[in-house]
């Protein structure tokens, strides 16, 4: 059954009003809520019984999984091992994310682990949304891992977004690109009070012609902590680049530490970085055209997380 | 009508060490009064003045002594938006980027909708912009003239009773320029807006019903452009190297 708490949490992490359409997997404090599979999508528990293994059969088009993760019973910590084959020639969307509804005093947590094998010619978008609500003392804790072995010709946009409410998180992205294929990883973190996360991404453009591009978009309110690593590293001649700014809006603390490494003489690395305050400039512009100060700073904010 | 009454503006000096001993006059009580619906272009050298007093009336800087009165109200102590609200709005001589924010967003805010077709209306009324710019973000990827036409648009969106534009033309290609001068002052006619342009282009000093030259902070000439030219043709009223310390400091006020 699906309660009113069940419902709020997946609007929240996966847009979803009621159980949805398509291939979908939900899972609540650690056992099976609710599963449908497609003709095209088969989503079975694996082996061991601790996650689901996903097949998207080759040249499935315009289908997508949802796959959210309720946990709302106190002290529990859910790990997860999920495995997705994208077969070749598919162009596929995958909704992820986990809701924590933190009641009590006691901590919850959820480790979600994903492996995504990405055929050749394969396009997949996932989109992963973490938040954690509820009036509970208790810690909130998050703690994904992403692995992508990408064959050639293929695509994949990893869109990771934690916006509020979690109190920890150690998220950890490993990537192998082939040939041709081409990676986009955008992760959007805002964090408030005491909370902190870390980001370590290790990706490695293992192809001829392959790409990717990492963006990283931190907002820290209060005294939150938030620390983003990436080692880009050049196997092939290839194109990267590693775009990571923060803003920091009371006390935060922010360390951005982007490592770009060519092992192939054609590579070609870039990456930009910054961290700082909202720019006056903007907060003028946008107090030009009537928004108060606290507007102003909202819509800045919105748009750079958007 | 928008009166400056005495209005000056002070900074810290960059060349004392301690910023709060001296302080440097950017605005020199200046008194003027702006009829509404008139075309003003204020000119002058670098670093005498012009967009420190632009920024004054918008409430970009904060009056060092003075007044500004606007249709009768005081507006000196004011914020920003609030004199948004009233009908006074900027153009930035140099426009603020934004990461994850487009032209769309920005015009929406400005026009108070995001309605497609009053969207549409505006950029067709604008002109400079055409309709593909909507969803360009408004980041450092776009080019000089493209953010200042965006910048125009979204100063013109807001139906200002006052428009100050801060050297609109700079980086603005030849072949827009005309259009752009003909633009404010279709506006200034079909709106009655009270149309002030800092400017150092010949297209605009042209289009100006009055002309403000400003020295030293001061207003040292207003009137027509015929009267003016003795005066714009006098190198010696540059006062770059006095106001800016030359190329070795070269802070401007403007």
């Amino acid at each position: 059954m699906i309660d009113a708490t069940d419902k709020k949490i997946l609007k929240e992490v996966a847009d979803l009003e009621g159980l949805p359409k398509g291939a979908y997997n939900i899972r609540k404090n650690g056992k099976l809520l609710g599963r449908e599979v497609s003709a095209n999508i088969k989503i079975e528990t694996n082996e061991k019984g601790d996650g689901i293994f996903i097949d998207i059969k080759p040249d499935t088009k315009n289908e997508s999984v949802h796959i959210p993760v309720i946990l709302s019973q106190a002290g529990l910590h859910d790990t997860v091992y999920n495995t997705f084959i994208i077969g070749e020639g598919a162009d596929v969307t995958i909704i992820a994310g986990c809701g924590i509804h933190c009641g009590g005093k006691e901590s919850e947590g959820h480790s979600g682990i994903h492996e995504f094998q990405i055929k050749a010619g394969a396009k997949v978008k996932y989109v992963e949304k973490h938040i954690a609500i509820g009036e509970g003392s208790g810690r909130r804790i998050l703690n994904p891992t992403t692995k992508i072995f990408m064959e050639e010709n293929a695509q994949a946009e990893m869109v990771l977004t934690q916006l509020g409410g979690v109190d920890e998180a150690k998220r950890y992205n490993e990537a192998e690109i082939g040939a041709r294929s081409v990676l986009l990883i955008t992760e959007r973190v805002m964090t408030e009070g005491s909370q902190m996360t870390e980001s370590k991404n290790e990706i490695s453009l293992t192809g001829n012609g392959s790409k990717s591009n990492i963006v990283s978009r931190s907002v820290l309110k209060g005294d939150s902590k938030q620390d983003f690593y990436v080692n880009l590293t050049a196997r092939a001649k290839c194109y990267g680049h590693i775009e990571c700014d923060a803003i920091i809006m009371d006390n935060g603390n922010n360390q951005t530490i982007p490592a770009l490494r060519a092992l192939h003489p054609d590579a070609e690395l870039t990456h930009e970085a910054s961290i700082g305050k909202i720019a006056n400039d903007q907060l003028m512009k946008l107090m030009s055209l009537g928004l108060t100060y606290d507007e102003a700073v909202n819509r800045i904010i919105q748009g750079f997380l958007n | 009508m928008l009166q400056l009454q005495n209005v000056t503006f002070k900074a810290p000096d960059s060349k004392t060490k301690d910023k709060t001993l001296s302080q440097k006059t950017i605005v020199d009580d200046v008194s003027f009064t702006f009829e509404p619906g008139g075309f003003y272009t204020i000119t002058g050298p670098n670093g005498s003045g012009k967009t420190s007093l632009a920024k004054l009336i918008m409430g970009i800087n904060e009056l060092s002594s003075g007044k500004i009165m606007f249709n009768g109200k005081d507006i000196s102590a004011l914020p920003i938006n609030e004199r948004s609200n009233a009908g006074v709005v900027y153009g930035f001589q140099h426009p603020a980027r934004f990461k994850g924010t487009n032209f769309r967003d920005l015009l929406s805010i400005s026009a108070g909708t995001d309605d497609e077709d009053t969207l549409a209306r505006i950029i067709a009324r604008v002109g400079v912009c055409s309709m593909d710019f909507l969803d360009k973000p408004v980041d450092g990827k776009l080019s000089g003239g493209e953010i200042k036409k965006i910048e125009l648009a979204t100063v013109i969106a807001r139906n200002p009773k006052v428009a100050i534009y801060d050297e609109p033309d700079t980086g603005i290609d030849l072949w827009t320029i005309g259009p752009m001068v003909d633009l404010l002052k279709r506006e200034q006619k079909e709106n009655n807006t009270t149309t002030i342009v800092v400017s150092h282009n010949k297209a605009f000093l042209e289009t100006a019903d009055t002309l403000l030259l400003i020295l030293n902070g001061k207003i040292a000439y207003s009137g027509n452009l015929k009267g003016a030219i003795p005066m714009l043709e006098d190198l010696s009223v540059c006062t770059f190297s006095k106001s800016c310390q030359g190329e070795n400091d070269d802070r401007c006020y403007r």
